[in-house]
């Protein structure tokens, strides 16, 4: 059973590997489909009260806002995403004027026009805020565990987000701001998973110091197995109900938790406790140190 | 040394009571949300005249807009809607019919009965992402501030010169931050009175003298950083005035970074009239028509005149503004100046009567590629015929829709830098009202999932879960409605969502423990007792590491992000509570109540 498990962690290291070389394949050659927050334009929704076909659609806006206006069906012919870039002056008449022409009732659903200078920003930010993030906790983890483990922690993370945007480039899937926050939150819940396993690993190698560091990272594993797999089965059950019912606003932030969560937990199994073994953690750097002797 | 003897798996008394207090005051807090709000339209009058309420009736009435009823006190009438859908519709038509003395305003109102309002108590509130509405980015060009400034002192400086006689210099502005004086063959006694005079006149500024007739005055870097906070700050305030005016009551209206304003009106439907008003830098000038000399302007009759560099008098003086028509039906806006403004424009007319006087309207415009653009107009030369007090008409305006906008703009105040529009989202009401029950029906679907399998799988320990669960759910929305700050948006009802799904590790890490335990052949009650020790650490660290994460979003993130963030981080705290301290109460009030028990029992399932 142990030799199994050190087996099983060496595959789940060597997929891991892949897993990221294959998503920087795809983030060099398709990079991400960023969301309007991002790249700045104008995004407007609509729903009609009658069907109309997407040719018609196509046509009427083209008219209407020119032919670089991106017309997308959400649903049967309802519900309409309509994409421009920046234009000097916006405002909401045209959708009236829409409706007139189709030979139907339109409704304003959203629309969002952004600048071209936030997006930057916000990519600014959001990069600058990811790297504070890992710096912050990987401190915390030196401080509390050992560097070996925090190093560990911290690689199983980079794995975990770069597989994460691997999906996003691979399926086009939009990367907008709500998916950045799902990508922060799954680095929440993949450290989560790391430190119940790492904080056995701590109790065991403290009791049994005799015992080859290998078994004891196998004992700690199989002693959180059933915990690791109950709390990955509540929280995609609940993601899982979040992409199910909560409607497309929430599709891409559901994507990135599921897979987040899947690829957190397996990493956090077989990239976290294995580093810190492959970078010569022994018994004795988790050893309470002994008092000085005294002088008298 | 005497040790107490610690009993296990009983907490004090003490214990007990703040256990039972804390969860009773976040469950009293989460009430309101049981009975939610309703959209309501608050009428003030500007006059004394009691307001209509047949009247208000009437017109809803004939619009066909449903209310539930209309509230009559002092000067304000509060009309309940029973369609929180039609608000927008409302307040057009009754604005529309009551006219420009009274303000229509919207509000939502707390549903819930009048003993939970006396507390205090409100709803959680909701984002826009939630609730419909518009929301602006603007951009406040703090530069033109420090050119403003700059075109300011070089005219001052230009008058010092004068005064002291000195002739043939040159006075440049150069860059954003200094004027350079230049002075050829300038004597050094004149040069010395100049560089008192100039640090006499700015003190906060730094004066340098230079070899040759050379003189700077520069603006020091915190003085710039200085100015250009309190540029921020004079919009901020004059914005807030104007939504105001535009009769929205709920908007937020804050600072983003060092040069951007956020704002959010809910309830707005139509972007248009609110981005005109929010977004407009128009400002009026008064300015004496000179013979020759000074700055060539052309007028709107396209002759080309000229007036002096310096104004009699700028916006800022007005205190009121509005709109009319004059003897021959064309538009115009009458202005109140407030008192030094009209003492200004008294002696001036005085001395001057006979003679043109020019207005000068300003207005920044964004180009194709979004930087900004100065455009000034004279809209009218006119004769000063009398003299003038601090009340007066300005005629010649294109139309009564321009007067209207004008006068607006006037009461409100000018911004005092301009402004662009660099970011707008409109947020349709049938959206807002389609995520709240996609999101909850999403929580549900989780939470019902959740607590079937804790059931089934650790049986009566389940249950301790389940309810502590429970109680972490309605604690988060508790503390949630207790919080000001906090809102909530559908990435913040997916954290809701999420929080459920990972309060529950607590439990299950205690739970495992407890069972290796009692593998290990303890009895229940120590079992328990060296579970939650054992969990505790490990909790604490994975807790703390994913608080850091919600810190750091709550720091990048905005709007429906930071929403996420807060109930990401105050789920965190909710579920440690609940997760450690009210499952233990539980544990220990039912299953190791009676010593009896065995622990085959409690553990029945839990494989």
């Amino acid at each position: 059973m142990n030799t199994k498990l050190t087996r099983l962690r060496f595959y789940g290291c060597v997929l891991g590997l892949a897993g990221v070389l294959l998503s920087l394949s795809g983030l060099f050659t398709f990079g991400l489909n960023q969301g309007l927050e991002f790249t700045g334009g104008i995004v407007t929704e609509i729903s009609t009260t009658e069907v109309v076909n997407l040719q018609e659609m196509n046509n009427q806006v083209s008219l209407l806002l020119g032919p670089e206006a991106a017309v997308n069906l959400i649903d049967e012919g309802h519900t309409w995403n309509i994409r421009q870039s920046l234009l000097k002056n916006q405002d909401l008449s045209w959708i009236a004027q829409l409706g007139a022409n189709t030979a139907t009732e339109t409704t304003l659903l959203n629309s969002s026009i952004i600048g071209p200078q936030v997006g930057d920003e916000l990519l600014e930010q959001g990069g600058l805020a990811m790297l504070a993030a890992v710096i912050a906790i990987f401190i915390y983890l030196a401080f509390r565990f050992e560097w070996r483990f925090a190093f560990g922690a911290v690689l199983a993370l980079f794995h975990d987000v770069v597989i994460i945007l691997g999906i996003f480039a691979w399926s086009g899937l939009e990367f907008n701001l709500t998916v950045l926050a799902a990508v922060l939150a799954v680095i929440g819940y993949s450290l989560n998973d790391s430190i119940v396993v790492a904080d056995r690993i701590r109790e065991i190698l403290r009791s049994k110091p005799k015992q080859a560091v290998s078994q004891s990272i196998n004992q700690a594993i199989q002693s959180t197995m059933s915990r690791t797999l109950i709390t990955s089965g509540t929280t995609l059950t609940t993601v899982g109900a979040i992409w199910l019912l909560a409607g497309r606003p929430l599709e891409g932030f559901s994507i990135a938790l599921f897979f987040g969560i899947v690829v957190g937990t397996i990493s956090s199994i077989c990239v976290a406790p294995t580093l810190p073994e492959k970078l010569g953690l022994s018994a004795e750097d988790y050893q309470p140190k002994e008092p000085a002797p005294e002088l008298i | 040394m005497k040790v107490k003897p610690k009993v296990i798996n009983r907490y004090s008394k003490w214990q007990y009571l703040i256990l039972i207090f804390t969860i009773a005051m976040l469950f009293i807090s989460a009430l309101p949300n049981i009975f939610g709000q309703n959209a309501a339209l608050n009428i003030r009058s500007r006059s004394d005249s009691m307001l209509p309420a047949t009247q208000v009736y009437r017109i809803l009435q004939e619009q066909d807009i449903p209310l539930t009823k209309i509230d009559v006190n002092n000067n304000e009438l509060t009309v309940l809607l029973k369609d929180n859908n039609q608000q927008a519709k409302a307040q057009k038509v009754l604005q529309r019919a009551l006219g420009h003395k009274t303000t229509v305003a919207m509000s939502m109102h707390s549903a819930s009965p009048a003993w939970l309002k006396s507390l205090g108590l409100e709803p959680i509130k909701l984002g826009l992402d939630l609730r419909g509405g518009v929301q602006f980015l603007l951009n406040v060009d703090t530069d033109q501030a420090l050119r403003d400034k700059l075109t300011q002192m070089q005219e001052e400086i230009r008058i010092s010169l004068r005064e002291l006689k000195i002739r043939n210099s040159t006075v440049v502005i150069s860059g954003l931050e200094s004027i350079e004086i230049n002075s050829p063959g300038i004597s050094s006694r004149l040069k010395s009175r100049l560089k008192a005079e100039l640090q006499e006149l700015y003190p906060n500024l730094k004066t340098t003298v230079h070899g040759g007739g050379r003189i700077s005055v520069t603006i020091p870097e915190a003085e710039q950083h200085l100015i250009r906070q309190l540029t921020l700050q004079e919009n901020l305030h004059t914005l807030r005035g104007r939504i105001e005016a535009l009769g929205i009551t709920e908007a937020v209206t804050q600072r983003q970074g060092h040069d951007r304003i956020r704002i959010e009106l809910p309830g707005v439907q139509d972007p248009a009239e609110a981005k005109r008003v929010i977004g407009a830098t128009a400002s009026l000038e008064f300015y004496p028509v000179l013979a020759g000399g000074g700055r060539l302007i052309k007028t709107q009759r396209g002759e080309t005149i000229s007036i002096a560099r310096q104004p009699i008098l700028t916006g800022q003086h007005i205190s009121d503004a509005r709109s009319g028509r004059d003897e021959f039906g064309g538009a115009q806006v009458s202005l109140t100046l407030d008192a030094s403004g009209g003492k200004l424009m008294s002696s001036f007319t005085r001395d001057n009567i006979g003679k043109p006087m020019a207005t000068l309207y300003t207005e920044y415009r964004q180009d194709e590629d979004g930087s900004l653009i100065k455009e000034s107009k004279v809209i009218n030369v006119a004769t000063i015929r009398a003299h003038l007090g601090s009340r007066f008409q300005i005629s010649g305006m294109e139309n009564s829709k321009a007067a209207q906008e004008l006068a607006l703009l006037l009461r409100a105040g000018s911004l005092s830098a301009p402004v662009s529009i660099i970011e707008e989202r409109t947020i349709g009401p049938s959206l807002g009202q389609d995520n709240i029950e996609n999101g909850f029906a999403a929580l549900l679907l989780g939470l019902g999932v959740i607590v079937t399998f804790m059931a089934l799988w650790y049986r009566r320990l389940g249950w301790i879960a389940n309810l502590s669960l429970l109680t972490n759910l309605v604690m988060l929305i508790g503390l949630m409605s207790l919080l000001p700050g906090a809102v909530l948006t559908l990435p913040g009802i997916a954290g809701l969502v999420l929080t459920i799904g990972m309060a529950v590790d607590t439990n299950v890490l205690i739970f495992e423990r407890i069972k290796e335990e009692s593998k290990r052949g303890r009895s229940l009650a120590m079992a328990v007792e060296a579970g939650y020790r054992g969990a505790l650490t490990t909790i604490m660290d994975a807790n703390i590491t994913t608080m850091i994460c919600a810190v750091v979003l709550f720091s990048i993130g905005y709007g429906p992000v930071k929403g996420f963030a807060i109930t990401l981080g105050l789920g965190i705290l909710t579920s440690i509570f609940t997760g450690v301290f009210t499952s233990r109460a539980l544990v220990n009030l039912t299953l190791l109540r009676k010593k009896k028990t065995s622990h085959n029992r409690a553990l029945q399932g839990a494989k």
